[in-house]
């Protein structure tokens, strides 16, 4: 159980993270944080793993602190939380001796499956290899709690259907997935759940089937929270300068 | 074993209804026999890039609704007898029916116009 009691974040003195906001995630949900840039996805997940500092509010794992819990939890950011003077293996060999629950097996057929180049230092590879191997070392930390931040950048559809796969596959099934992202199509089906943000507060918290129910789908929700209008563009038209 | 690849999940009805109706099709369709093994939970979620919790969700309905049967932990198998055949038939017919009358309906025909209709196309097909 995750949860997220009165949490204020803002950057500077007024750029507003999120605005006192509480959530509570039971144990083995799937998650889809969902909003525009900006919305505070990031920043939520952030405050979730105790990497910023709130300026409000508290978060519990299991009503424990996060800094209690981190052999438990893993985090699969865009921004990369490896070693970059580091080559895939050696970052692998760091994690076994560091994180009590790690893969190196399971690891390693990541990085084949991946194709990443062994004898590369980890700086010397693209924007799509450093995510794999972000993903590679999230995905076999044997964690109960996994926090992805738009884990789907710089890949192609078919890379993301795998990527969704692949995951899928390596769950051991108890596991409390929170994945923010702005792609809803590829999530719809994966969560159980959405929360949405815009502006730093939590707009929406619904179950999936709840939407369905209603005859609605992810994206007219989202259209409707964001206050989308399809012939929005048009205003560039009319706008005064 | 039944092709779930040819399963297309749509947006608007909840995913573990939709596994569930697409194996009562197959069922009915005769090319899932009574007797035959289901995917596990954790490959059926990885094939159709669903959470394992819904296809856990979706192999409880089935259970309930007696076509599925799940024996201890060696997996779980279609089971058929006349009396399901018949129920789960029975169902499906009259939703496919249901359907088309609403969509009749919904164009202002009238019960006599659709059923000329039926007549007429029914020697055509």
């Amino acid at each position: 159980m995750i949860e997220v009691i009165g949490v204020k974040k803002y950057y500077g003195t007024t750029a507003t993270g999120l605005e006192n906001e509480s959530v509570a995630i039971s144990k083995g949900e799937i998650v889809g944080i969902l909003g525009e840039n900006g919305s505070g996805k990031t920043t939520l997940l952030k405050a979730i793993m105790g990497l910023c500092e709130l300026n409000e509010g508290k978060v519990l794992i299991e009503g424990k602190p996060v800094k209690k819990m981190y052999g438990k939890m893993a985090f699969i950011t865009c921004e990369g939380s490896f070693f970059p003077w580091m080559k895939p293996l050696e970052y692998g060999e760091f994690l076994s001796n560091t994180v009590p629950g790690f893969d190196m097996d399971k690891y390693t057929r990541f990085l084949k499956y991946f194709e990443l180049d062994m004898k590369q230092k980890i700086k010397n590879f693209s924007h799509g290899q450093k995510t794999k191997l972000e993903i590679a070392a999230g995905l076999c930390r044997g964690a109960e709690y996994i926090l992805m931040d738009e884990p789907f950048t710089g890949k192609d559809m078919f890379t993301r259907r795998d990527f969704l796969k692949l995951m899928i596959s390596s769950l051991k099934g108890n596991e409390t997935i929170l994945i923010a992202t702005h792609l809803a199509d590829e999530i719809e089906n994966f969560i159980d759940r959405v929360i949405i943000l815009r502006h730093g507060r939590i707009r929406a918290d619904l179950q999936m089937d709840e939407i369905r129910m209603s005859d609605r789908d992810l994206k007219s929700v989202l259209m409707e929270i964001t206050g989308y209008r399809e012939d929005n563009y048009k205003r560039i038209f009319t706008m005064r300068q | 074993m039944i092709d779930f690849t040819r399963l297309n999940l749509n947006n608007k009805e909840p995913v573990y209804v939709q596994i569930a109706s697409f194996v009562k099709k197959q069922i009915l369709a005769g090319s899932a026999k009574s007797g035959e093994e289901l995917p596990s939970r954790r490959e059926l979620a990885a094939l159709l890039g669903i959470n394992p919790n819904t296809v856990q969700k979706a192999y409880r309905l089935m259970e309930e609704e007696g076509y599925v049967r799940t024996l201890s932990n060696s997996g779980s198998i279609i089971y058929t007898d006349e009396k399901i055949l018949s129920a789960v038939g029975n169902e499906f017919t009259k939703e496919l029916v249901a359907h088309f009358v609403k969509a009749a309906k919904d164009i202002n025909m009238t019960f006599k116009q659709t059923i000329d209709l039926i007549s007429e196309v029914w020697d055509e097909i």
